[in-house]
This record gives structure tokens, C-alpha cells and sequence, in this order.
């Protein structure tokens, strides 16, 4: 998996506060209408790829895309609406945010056992221990965000270690998503850094594909 | 693929032709018969739905998944009526009729339970020989699909087509 979402040297407080007092009316509103439409395809296809996946052992490859640009949409409002890009986040599955990166490579086989284990089990293995801590964190992510809020109002700047770890925040939670999702085999470490074993880092070479796109 | 420029269809892709990525779009077109299940939403329209827009954003990919969207699409049509009959009379009964059934409509369950139960075969069937690239035929909707999507005399654009200006024509006799 490729994460990433870069700082910017500065940040317009003008958006800021644009984004603080009407963000939900002209950010939240229209994405959350279009991306619960599009979320319902992504479900019935999640469903259906994991008996996919028990009859097959493969998840269908344009599925797979499909659900990456899902998630990638949804990163793009995220990563707008708690401040960590300037910019409107653009409409569609086929876009793209030039501070934001994600990507997931398309896994030519996927394991039956483990998927099954993940449908009865997930919830035990998965969603209890990673849920719980990103549970706790949520509210540090929240709390640094009220602070972040402040100092890029004042300065401009986003304090470099509030963005990482909200960063780190929302990069652990992909990598659940994406397990529980049967879009990868590897179970998601309990850390939001770089992981070297997990993840690939952002190139040129994959920042100038998404630019093409 | 066996080229016959006298044919009126275009020839049919062989499964050694058709890209795994193909095949697997041509299949889950008739696994969009339990789109309502994976919503947790028992209504009838909620497959069609599913059928429609899985069509739309499939077609153009190729012959091959346009042919099994199309097929899929269609062949759930009749089955969607069914349901939305039933589930009309049903509801009639349960809120009207004091859960008084007839024997009409009893005829009427087990006649839409039968057509779901051969639909739900013949679509994994489709979904089995879709998946190893091959053509599957249904009964009507088969040769309604093949006709729709392979007819030379149907100009259809697809992924990976340019423009073609048919400009030069053999002489007319």
C-alpha cells in the first residue's frame, strides 16, 4: 500500500476558515450524498467479491480498482475536511489530489482460509485490538486537530508532528480497511508509520501516474 | 477469433482471447442477483438496480462482458416483475385480507419460486462459463443479446477502439 499525504510549506487560513464554518455545507454535503451511492456499489461488491474470492481465490482485478478509487475519494475529503490540504476535494472515482496518495497493489491471489477466517473471526482478531486503539486515538487525532486548527491560523504553518500523526492516524486505519476488506493477505501492524514490510513508499514514478490520471 | 467479412456479426472472441479481467467482468454481471442480499435490502428493484448500473458501466469494455450485462440485465427483467407481484399480493394480504391467502395466490408462490430457482441456476451457470470465457446461451434473451452486441448492422463504440470512418466500400453489384 502506498499512503501518503504531503504538508504543504503553507496553508491558506482563508480556506481554513472557509472550511471550518461552511465545510460541511460545501464539502461534507455533496461528497457524502455522491460517496454513500458509490459506498452501496462498493459494499455489494465487497460481499460479492469474498464469495469471489472462496470460489476463485482471486479478487476480481477491476472490483479491486474500483474499491482502491473508492477509498481514495474518501481520503480526499478527509484529508480536506480535517485541514491537511488545501483545496477542493474533486468529485469522481477518477481523480485525483496532488497532496494525496494512495495506492494498492492488486494482489493476484488472495488466501481462502484467511478470508474466511476474516468473515467468522475478523471481528475478534481485527476489529477488537485495532478497533479499540484506533478507537482511543481517534480522540488525540481530534484533539491535535483543535491545536493544528490554531497554529495554522496564527502562523500558516501545520506543525509538522500533528500532521504526521494524524497521517499515521488515518494510514492505520486504511490498512484495517483494507484487510478486512480481502484487498490484501498481510495483517495490519499495530503502528500508522511507514512500514517497510507493508508499505511502498511515494515515488516520482507513482505521483506522475496519478498526475496522468 | 475466425474473421468472415461475409458474416453479419462480428466473430466471437475464444476463451484463449479473452483477458481474465474480461471474464471476470463478464461474471459479475449475474452475481449483481444478490446485490439486495449484500444490502440487507429485500426489495426486488434493488438487483435491478444493481443489473442496470453494472451494465452501464460495463458495456463498453468489450463484446464479450457487453453481451453478458446485456444478457444478465435483461434476463433478470422478468424475474423483477415476478417478486414485485408478489411482494404487492403479499403485502395486500398481510395488511388488508387479515392473512386470509387463496389458492391463487399459492398457484402464484410457487410458480415465482420455481422462475427465482431456475433464474439463480441458469445465472451461476452463465457466471461459471462467463468466468472460463466461454458464451452461454439463455432461452430468447440469449439470441436477443448475441444479435444486440454482435450485429455488424449495430455500431457500438468500445474501450480500445479508435474512430473508424468507414470511408472505402466494396462496389455495389
Amino acid at each position: 500500500m502506498t499512503f501518503d499525504i504531503k504538508r504543504q510549506e503553507s496553508y491558506s487560513r482563508g480556506e481554513l476558515l472557509l472550511r471550518t464554518f461552511f465545510g460541511f455545507i460545501y464539502i461534507i454535503i455533496p461528497h457524502a450524498i455522491l460517496l454513500l451511492f458509490v459506498g452501496l456499489a462498493a459494499s455489494v461488491l465487497n460481499f460479492l467479491s469474498f464469495w469471489i474470492i472462496l470460489f476463485t481465490g482471486r479478487y476480481p482485478e477491476s472490483w479491486f480498482e474500483f474499491q482502491v478509487k473508492y477509498m481514495k475519494w474518501n481520503i480526499r475529503v478527509n484529508a480536506s475536511f480535517f485541514n491537511l490540504v488545501d483545496g477542493y476535494p474533486k468529485f469522481g472515482l477518477n481523480q485525483e489530489h496532488e497532496g494525496v496518495h494512495f495506492d494498492v497493489a492488486y494482489p493476484e491471489n488472495i488466501s481462502r482460509g484467511s478470508v474466511l477466517l476474516r468473515f467468522f473471526f475478523g471481528w475478534l482478531y481485527v476489529m477488537i485490538p485495532h478497533g479499540l486503539i484506533l478507537g482511543i486515538l481517534v480522540y488525540a487525532v481530534l484533539i491535535v486537530n483543535f491545536i493544528a486548527w490554531w497554529a495554522v491560523l496564527f502562523t500558516g504553518n501545520y506543525p509538522k508532528s500533528m500532521f504526521d500523526f494524524q497521517v499515521k492516524y488515518f494510514r492505520w486505519s486504511q490498512r484495517v480497511s483494507l484487510y478486512m476488506a480481502y484487498m490484501t493477505d498481510k495483517y495490519p501492524p499495530f503502528t500508522g508509520s511507514f512500514d517497510p514490510e507493508y508499505d511502498l513508499p511515494v515515488t516520482n514514478d507513482s505521483i506522475d501516474e496519478n498526475a496522468e490520471n | 477469433m475466425i474473421e468472415n467479412s461475409q458474416s453479419i456479426y462480428y466473430p466471437l472472441p475464444q476463451p484463449n482471447e479473452i483477458p481474465e479481467r474480461e471474464r471476470e467482468d463478464a461474471m459479475g454481471s449475474y452475481l449483481m442477483m444478490f446485490a439486495a442480499v449484500a444490502v440487507a435490502l429485500p426489495l426486488p428493484i434493488i438487483n435491478l438496480v444493481a443489473a442496470v448500473a453494472y451494465y452501464m458501466v460495463n458495456r463498453r469494455k468489450s463484446r464479450f462482458i457487453h453481451f453478458h450485462t446485456l444478457q444478465s440485465l435483461l434476463s433478470q427483467i422478468p424475474t423483477t416483475l415476478l417478486n414485485w407481484g408478489l411482494l404487492i399480493w403479499a403485502a395486500q394480504i398481510w395488511f388488508f385480507d387479515h392473512l386470509e391467502t387463496t389458492n391463487y395466490f399459492w398457484g402464484y408462490l410457487i410458480t415465482v419460486g420455481l422462475a427465482n430457482l431456475l433464474y439463480f441456476i441458469f445465472s451461476l451457470l452463465a457466471a461459471y462459463y462467463a468466468r472460463k470465457g466461454q458464451m452461454y446461451y439463455f432461452i430468447f434473451f440469449g439470441k436477443f443479446s448475441y444479435h444486440q452486441v454482435f450485429s455488424r448492422t449495430k455500431s457500438f463504440k468500445y474501450e480500445g477502439e479508435g474512430d473508424i470512418t468507414i470511408e472505402n466500400q466494396p462496389p455495389k453489384m
